[in-house]
């Protein structure tokens, strides 16, 4: 695609998003939410051509793909929808009446997607949408099988809002493609924190630039959590949250953090989530690792080795497809993903937050349990850090549509907002 | 500082071995001797460096089953950043090297109990690798855009550079870095002075080699430096100067010093080894630019997600057996990727450049500030 092809869809857009706001938003809302529906359910034509394609794209294994979107389009749903328009633009009707509070969108929305993870493709390309503003999608070089999916399901829903969608796959580092890209109204960005930041500094006002770098998730695990059949059961979800997307996603767990004052909780809890990632691995099946991150698999797993050797707390529980290390601190280290876990011990609760301090910049989704009482103190602490989502072990790769992704909205950071005073 | 000698006298002979092949006036590959050294120096580690023999009992290799240098298990140079691994007692350190990073971040150590075999293998490869040209006796005009080590007495590329200075330098030769600042006057004025007969070598820091870019750039000004000069650069720019990839580096030392790529020797080192890697271009003129070291020192491309070598021409992790750690541990397993080409190797970094496949991210990357 060259960049006057570019410029020439983004005309075409412009166009199509003219027809489009002659329609009342609330039909658009209501189209986009039968295409919310219809991703829902499990045995749709889309869900399973989904499922039979990316692995092959991606290199994910089609038992984890399928649990992945079982889980991850789980809370996917038209009423979602619905009620996150409502929530965040106070309705679809604020996009058409004149009023004290009005909403618009964007003539046009360019989308530059990244990684290999489905959910993140589905939203970023419904968002613009539900505001009418026209979307050009460029794909991620490593899927370009979800947006052309999600594209067509939107066209097979409503001709009319097909028009308003295009996909264009064009190399990351064809700057004149990107740079056509670039000349939409609003821009979205995903990515590396740098690649945003390259993006960012290409988009001046008036128009809008919206970006979402790299993020990690982590999990934290009270002295209640440490025994028995809650041990378990929270060891279980969390190997779920580990294993679907191969540990790639923002929401995937990347450390467990124990807080318990017990020396040998952090221990027990490394063991339990080795198991449970054994048992993960049978039913969902990691898939490729590319020969870097097995270098940096291979590099940590040795590191961690030679602490055991020289003497230092630390215990290694690994196979061919996942690793547990129990720390024998709560420093952070690095996380070389695709089913890497470390198990830090820390004090107690009060200690939480300093231990994810290194992380906070950085941080998405916290899975909690076992604190009790403590809950929703260590809630508001962790809420205070950054995190986005806190949640249940088993529970991080079903966010609800609305996730606050950044500790944002998913609506109002692609929207204008006019508040309507008393005139003259 | 004086070396101290070797205490054990097991080690003193592998040491005294080692020296002789490092004095050597012949340059080639040496299977038996090398072969024989490795698992020499690997039985004398795994005896006296607890961490490593345990390590290596871990992986089941001992020095009763090991049969070659390929099969001795390599310690992760991130070790070093938290681990003593010595092969002497530690009371017996009279040097330590620090891998370069800020306050902040942690740094590895190499501990050593004497400088005589870095010493003695730094100098013969540096002189091969960059200074083929240089007759006997001579001594070339050696212009270093690194601090001395002095100024970063912990540094190991400032004592490789000193060593170098003093070796093989002529007396106008020296440091034009102090500090944080680059002397671009007074570089500029030693290069003109340079007799044009004189072999002239710039070498240094990747980074200080880009403010020389830019400082050129900044004045307009563009040189041309003899046509017997060469530069020598090592390491990464992080945090430290913008950042450019290798090939964007040497296009531009062409453009603003007039030093052709063939005339731009990387260095592929690290405070871990006591060896280093050059790039063949001044060595081995008109074949295609590889890693080379010297005969003391192997390199294996290995697969990560097998553990084997990796196949002819296909990336893997590069793995180092370096006969010049005998005070520490040989065998290492460095964080960069590579790939075997002819009798050497080329480095492909740490992250080849792929888009990330999720929107998650290895934290080593958060985490890192400013590390090498």
């Amino acid at each position: 695609v060259t960049p006057d092809e570019i410029r020439s869809r983004l005309e075409k857009l412009r166009k199509a998003g003219v027809a489009l706001r002659r329609h009342p938003a609330v039909a658009t809302l209501e189209a986009l939410a039968r295409v919310l529906d219809a991703w829902h359910d499990a045995v749709s034509p889309l869900r399973r051509e989904l499922e039979r394609e990316l692995p092959a794209a991606t290199g994910f294994s089609p038992a984890m793909v399928r649990m992945g979107l079982r889980c991850g389009l789980q809370e996917f749903r038209g009423d979602a929808l619905r009620a996150l328009a409502a929530r965040e633009l106070g309705g679809a009707p604020r996009l058409d009446a004149a009023g004290s509070e009005m909403v618009s969108g964007f003539e046009t929305t360019a989308v530059l997607l990244a990684g290999q993870i489905p959910m993140p493709t589905l939203v970023a390309l419904i968002a613009p949408l539900v505001l009418r503003s026209p979307v050009l999608a460029k794909a991620s070089s490593r899927d370009p099988i979800t947006p052309r999916l999600v594209a067509r399901s939107i066209a097979e829903m409503d001709a009319e809002l097909g028009d308003c969608v295009e996909v264009v796959e064009i190399p990351g580092d064809d700057e004149a493609g990107v740079g056509a890209l670039l000349e939409s109204d609003c821009v979205v960005a995903t990515g590396s924190d740098s690649t945003v930041a390259s993006v960012a500094a290409r988009v001046a006002p008036p128009r809008r630039f919206v970006g979402y770098g790299h993020r990690v998730s982590v999990a934290a695990l009270g002295q209640a959590a440490t025994r028995g059949r809650a041990l378990a059961e929270e060891c279980e979800g969390l190997a779920l949250d580990v294993a679907l997307w191969d540990q790639l996603g923002c929401l995937s767990p990347v450390a467990v953090y124990v807080a318990s004052p017990e020396a040998g909780a952090a221990g027990r809890v490394a063991e339990e989530l080795a198991d449970a990632l054994a048992r993960a691995e049978e039913r969902w099946p990691r898939g490729e690792v590319d020969v870097a991150a097995a270098g940096r698999i291979a590099h940590e797993r040795a590191e961690a080795e030679l602490r055991c050797a020289a003497g230092r707390d630390v215990t290694l529980y690994a196979q061919e497809h996942f690793t547990v290390v129990r720390e024998e601190s709560a420093a952070a280290r690095p996380a070389p993903l695709h089913r890497f876990v470390r198990v830090h011990p820390v004090g107690g609760p009060g200690e939480l937050c300093a231990a994810l301090h290194p992380l906070a910049a950085h941080l998405a989704g916290v899975a909690l349990a076992g604190f009790g009482a403590d809950t929703h103190g260590v809630a508001r602490e962790l809420a205070d850090l950054g995190a986005s989502r806190l949640c249940r072990p088993g529970r991080l790769q079903r966010p609800p549509l609305g996730w606050r992704h950044d500790n944002r909205g998913v609506l109002t950071p692609l929207a204008r907002f006019t508040d309507l005073e008393p005139t003259g | 500082v004086k070396p101290a000698p070797a205490a054990d006298p097991r080690r003193a002979a592998l040491d005294a071995e080692l020296l002789g092949w490092m004095r050597e006036s012949r340059w080639e590959r040496d299977d038996e001797r090398f072969e024989r050294l490795a698992l020499g120096s690997f039985r004398f580690q795994f005896e006296h460096c607890p961490p490593y023999r345990r390590f290596c009992q871990g992986r089941g290799v001992t020095p009763s089953s090991a049969r070659s240098w390929r099969e001795l298990p390599c310690v992760p140079t991130g070790a070093f950043k938290e681990l003593v691994l010595c092969s002497f007692p530690p009371q017996r350190t009279r040097h330590r090297f620090l891998t370069s990073g800020t306050s902040t971040a942690q740094r590895g150590a190499l501990h050593l109990d004497t400088l005589e075999l870095y010493e003695a293998s730094l100098l013969p490869t540096f002189r091969r690798h960059v200074l083929p040209d240089l007759a006997p006796g001579a001594r070339a005009r050696i212009c270093v855009l690194a601090p001395s080590r002095g100024e970063q007495p912990e540094s190991s590329l400032s004592h490789m550079f000193d060593v170098v200075l003093a070796e093989l330098g002529d007396a106008q030769s020296g440091h034009f870095v102090s500090g944080d600042r680059l002397d671009v006057e007074a570089l500029l004025a030693r290069i003109d002075s340079t007799p044009a007969d004189r072999p002239l070598v710039l070498c240094g820091t990747a980074f200080a080699f880009v403010h020389l870019l830019d400082d050129a750039e900044r004045r307009g000004r563009s040189f041309h430096l003899p046509g017997s000069a060469r530069i020598m650069e090592t390491g990464g720019f992080k945090g430290r100067s913008r950042e450019l990839s290798r090939a964007e580096l040497h296009g531009l030392l062409e453009l603003r010093l007039g030093v052709p790529p063939e005339r731009v020797v990387n260095q592929y080192g690290m405070t871990e080894l006591g060896s280093q890697f050059y790039d063949s271009v001044l060595a081995r003129p008109g074949e295609p630019r590889r890693k080379l070291g010297p005969p003391w020192a192997r390199v294996a491309i290995v697969d990560p997600r097998s553990g084997k070598p990796a196949a002819p021409g296909e990336a893997g992790v590069i793995t180092v057996v370096d006969l010049a750690n005998s005070g520490s541990v040989c065998a290492l397993q460095t964080a960069d990727l590579g790939r075997a080409r002819g009798d050497g190797f080329e480095v492909l970094g740490r992250e080849p450049g792929a888009e990330e496949r999720g929107c998650s991210i290895a934290t080593d990357l958060l985490l890192s500030d400013g590390q090498a």
